[in-house]
């Protein structure tokens, strides 16, 4: 009986050192790997919680930053509802100022209406009022024209009278003189003319053109160069002289429009006649 | 006096061999902890 126990006891003793053999060998063997995954594990724990600090430490100040930028949006958003406050309040004060804006538009519009009715009436005023400044200024400057022709017209009275006035001053002198030559003479300028009155002479000038004696040489005919249109007529005397010289006196007897004969009368004859001497009617 | 045999049976040679086994358990035990610094971790 001890020995079946001490057999089983040595047996399960066997069993058991051959167990904690392989548990240590295997220990042993494998303990380098469990090591290491043991290291790895435990830098992992280590990043992990140097990744959670540091992500907690980032919290923390993402958390403040939060609670800063909140703080500033509860500032915005009170300032916000504050200009919404003041923006409700303007527009209430915009919408009642556009009605009384609107109502002043509306009386605009009615005094624009009335303005354009008036200035409808002035344009037609106007217009009637320009064709008759029109039809004003036609006459106006038929007057202008008128007056112009009329001022013409008094010009040339007015000169026509001066001149008059002058011929009467010198016709007034004439008489004068003439009154003054009849007293001097003795004659009576009251007394009646009897028998043909002699036309005046005036005085002509012009030459000699030439001078022939007639058939029976009984007298000598003179042509000089100036005739009836000259004032030259039948009878009349004129006088030869050639420079200071007198020559004689002619008669005339054949008058034509540009020239005249006549006959010398020898009795007042003091020189021969030539061609170019000059002729008068008086000296 | 009994006369005890002296001669070893198998169950000596067991207890050798757990013996032997023990030992080298222990070589691996230490051989380990020795790595570890004798430190529990």
């Amino acid at each position: 009986m001890n020995n079946v126990v001490a057999k089983t006891l040595i047996v399960l003793q066997l069993v058991f050192s051959l167990c904690f053999m392989c548990f240590a060998g295997a220990v042993y063997t494998f303990q380098k790997g469990w090591r290491d995954k043991a290291e790895a594990s435990a830098r992992q724990v280590s990043d992990l919680q140097k990744t959670l600090s540091d992500q907690q430490a980032a919290r923390a100040d993402e958390k403040t930053k939060l609670e800063a930028d909140k703080k500033k949006l509860q500032d915005d958003a009170g300032n916000a509802i504050a200009q919404i406050n003041q923006l409700t309040n303007d527009l209430g004060q915009a919408r009642a100022g556009l009605a009384a804006a609107e109502q002043e538009r509306d009386k605009h519009l009615a005094d624009l209406l009335v303005a354009q009715q008036e200035a409808q009436a002035r344009i037609t005023e106007t217009t009637a009022a320009r064709s008759e400044i029109n039809t004003l200024r036609d006459q106006l400057n038929q007057g202008i024209a008128l007056r112009r022709s009329l001022e013409d017209d008094n010009l040339d009275r007015q000169g026509k009278i001066d001149e008059a006035a002058e011929r009467e001053e010198q016709m007034l002198r004439e008489i004068g003189r003439l009154r003054d030559l009849c007293r001097v003479n003795r004659v009576d300028p009251n007394e009646p003319v009897v028998g043909p009155v002699p036309a005046a002479i005036t005085r002509v000038d012009g030459v000699v053109r030439q001078s022939r004696k007639n058939a029976s040489r009984s007298a000598e005919l003179v042509e000089i160069s100036i005739g009836s249109d000259d004032g030259i007529g039948p009878k009349m005397k004129l006088i030869i002289f050639r420079g200071s010289r007198y020559i004689c006196e002619i008669e005339i007897t054949d008058v034509y429009p540009d020239m005249a004969v006549g006959r010398v009368i020898e009795a007042t004859r003091n020189g021969s006649i030539e061609r170019g001497d000059n002729v008068t009617t008086k000296l | 006096m009994s006369q005890q045999s002296s001669d070893p049976t198998i169950y000596d040679a067991l207890m050798f061999v757990s013996l032997g086994a023990v030992i080298i358990g222990i070589v691996f035990w230490v051989l380990t902890l020795n790595s570890y610094g004798w430190t529990s971790g």
